[in-house]
């Protein structure tokens, strides 16, 4: 500690890490030292907080380079284990995506699970097409590699760590898989993503010693943050990290390739930074609870950049196993693992405490401003809501021929069937009616459709009309949750839109 | 108590076959899911111990096929405990334990009959063998 006693330098940290007597806690230990015995002490104690968190981080990947063949090729289309991977410089370079998906075994081998595979020392399998050029003359390449065979793989990650994430469910009708796992209908379980407390971001939120040229813990080896991520938003707590790291040092145990039903591949990270205590505030600010910790409950079942939020949840709400939104216990999975982030935090405590691992002064702080912008869109998607209309309704008890005189005054083809409270019951259409003089029924109910496709507001258009031509119909009453009729869009609309 | 699998043919459906064979035996049998409809269907039940030998004659002899069900096979190596499962569980099969671990409890799983964790792991970690599979090996171990 310098001579005031009021703070500490990383240079000091790393004197003290070169003698080995630094006094280095994991987040988890920090919490309960600061608890038990107060910030003053905690700060004259620790010289290190490490940090950790272990999970899906679909904005991963790996640069690669293949050293020449001969005859030389100018890649054009390259797939590793049927991924196709991209080629974004030069002749032999390549970048695996995490998501990109294998063409044989979609959704469930894909760029994760290859960079898992070469990181384990495994042989892969390599396809390259090109053009021809005079001085890159070869058009075909098949070869197998191991990360031996290659000059560079580094794992180069533009958007890691975020500082915290939504609690997903599903208010719909209907299972639903996203990125944020499966979701059942009807609120039956939740999921969230985030180590919480543990997180590295969290830990020091307004990034006083992360930044460019922080050395931290990646995928179990030594790598470093190279500035903000993609989608950073440190305003709202979403700070994120863009990393990189040598993938030849680093063992298979911290990254896992991940296969999400039916959406697609991914890559677990293992991901610590360390957080020199300089002062008493990184001392307070690393004391951080889950319980301080806030996300939003997001319902993902409207398909919608902005999607309804149902409430706000505490990582420690998270964590206990069930929230409570609208007086029913939904029960929570993490897609993320606790497990492995404390491993992370324990590893990189280590590792410190080994004298194998020192501390960076960032030589550029993370932007502490800056904004996540939606997209710019030149042109607008139509929704349901833009052109539904009210719906020409009647109830169960009504006759047959007053709801004919209905379909000809009001010149429509629909009318839907909605009980006392305006919930949906069923459809009546004009060929129904026709139907029901033919056969000489009287009641409604025997010729009511019950079994209703509906739409919801908020669905682009465009889905609503996939699913009139999948089922044959011309018009899908528009509900809310709670099934109460809004209005009706029909396959009129729809023409009316394009015909525009 | 031993965990079997109760498959029944159109023709068995509307036959007391369950209830009889409780009466007859006097032994109690516990059903922990049952999917039923007139076409046929399966019932999961849980016979003591003691009592499995005779039990289970007694559904072959009148013509209901009856297997031993594969539970949900869950590769640890594969495993990294993200818990993605545990929620989906409908019988809490699944937990989190001290040290932050994935847990399954094998007594509590209703296996094949249910699978929803399956394909919610994103290790691909868990695996349900298909009950036509343990039929077979049933089948084999007779032979």
């Amino acid at each position: 500690m310098s001579k005031q006693g009021k703070t500490r330098t990383v240079e000091e940290i790393n004197e003290k890490i070169r003698k080995g007597d630094v006094q280095v806690l994991t987040a988890e230990e920090m919490k309960k030292l600061v608890e038990s015995s107060g910030v003053e002490v905690a700060f004259k104690e620790v010289d290190v907080v490490t940090t950790g968190t272990f999970g899906a981080m679909c904005s991963s990947g790996a640069v690669i380079n293949l050293g020449h063949s001969d005859p030389p090729i100018k890649i054009d289309h390259a797939w590793i284990n049927d991924v196709e991977v991209c080629h974004p410089g030069a002749a032999v370079d390549l970048f695996i995506g995490a998501t990109n998906m294998s063409e044989k075994q979609p959704f469930e081998y894909g760029g994760g699970h290859v960079i898992q595979d070469l990181v384990a020392g495994k042989e892969v399998e390599l396809r390259a097409t090109a053009y021809g050029t005079d001085c890159y003359p070869r058009t075909q390449l098949k070869t197998t590699l191991t990360k031996d065979d290659l000059n560079q793989f580094y794992l180069l990650n533009f958007r890691n760590c975020y500082q915290r994430y939504n609690c997903a469910v599903n208010s719909s009708e209907e299972t639903i898989y996203t990125y944020m796992s499966k979701l059942l209908p009807r609120l039956r379980n939740a999921t969230f993503s985030g180590a919480g407390e543990l997180n590295p971001l969290m830990n020091d939120p307004d990034y006083e010693t992360i930044g460019m040229g922080t050395r931290i813990f990646l995928g179990g080896a030594q790598g470093y943050v190279i500035g903000e991520g993609t989608q950073h938003s440190p305003k709202n707590l979403n700070g994120t990290l863009m990393v990189k790291g040598d993938a030849k040092k680093m063992p298979p145990e911290f990254l896992q390739g991940a296969a999400f039903t039916r959406y697609g591949t991914s890559l677990y990270v293992g991901l610590g930074v360390p957080i020199p205590i300089l002062n008493e505030g990184l001392a307070k600010k690393t004391a951080i609870r889950d319980s301080e910790i806030f996300t939003d409950v997001v319902d993902y079942s409207v398909p919608r950049r902005d999607r309804p939020k149902l409430r706000q949840v505490s990582y420690k709400e998270l964590k206990s196993g069930s929230i409570i939104i609208d007086d029913k216990k939904v029960r929570v999975s993490s897609l993320s693992s606790l497990k492995m982030a404390k491993k992370v935090s324990k590893t990189l405590k280590s590792w410190i405490e080994e004298g194998t691992f020192f501390l960076t002064t960032p030589i550029e702080r993370l932007p502490s401003d800056s904004v996540f912008k939606p997209m710019r869109q030149t042109g607008e998607i139509p929704f349901v809501v833009s052109v539904m209309h009210p719906a020409v309704t009647c109830t169960e008890n009504e006759e047959i021929r007053a709801i004919a005189e209905r379909i000809v005054t009001k010149s429509v083809n629909h009318i839907v069937v909605i009980d006392g409270a305006g919930k949906l019951r069923g459809i009546v259409t004009s060929w129904d009616i026709t139907r029901a003089m033919a056969e000489g029924k009287k009641a409604l109910a025997d010729i009511e459709s019950r079994n209703v496709i509906t739409a919801k507001p908020d669905e682009p258009l465009e889905i609503a009309s996939k699913r009139m031509a999948q089922h044959n119909i011309s018009a899908l009453p528009v509900i809310d949750i709670e099934k109460k009729v809004l209005g009706i869009v029909t396959s009129e609309d729809v023409s009316k839109l394009l015909g525009r | 108590m031993v965990r079997v699998l109760l498959r029944f043919s159109e023709e068995q459906v509307p036959q007391p076959i369950t209830s009889q064979i409780i009466l007859e035996y006097k032994v109690p049998i516990a059903i922990l899911a049952a999917h039923i409809n007139s076409k046929g269907g399966e019932i999961l039940a849980e016979i003591p111990d003691e009592a499995q030998e005779k039990i289970i004659k007694a559904f072959r002899k009148r013509g209901v096929s009856v297997t031993v069900p594969k539970l949900i096979e869950v590769d640890t190596e594969k495993c990294f405990s993200c818990g993605s499962c545990v929620a989906l569980c409908p019988v809490e099969a699944i937990s989190i334990d001290k040290d932050s671990s994935v847990k399954f409890d094998k007594e509590k799983c209703v296996g094949s009959t249910c699978s929803i964790c399956v394909d919610a792991c994103p290790a691909r970690a868990i695996k349900s063998v298909k009950q036509t599979n343990s039929e077979q090996l049933a089948n084999n171990r007779k032979k």
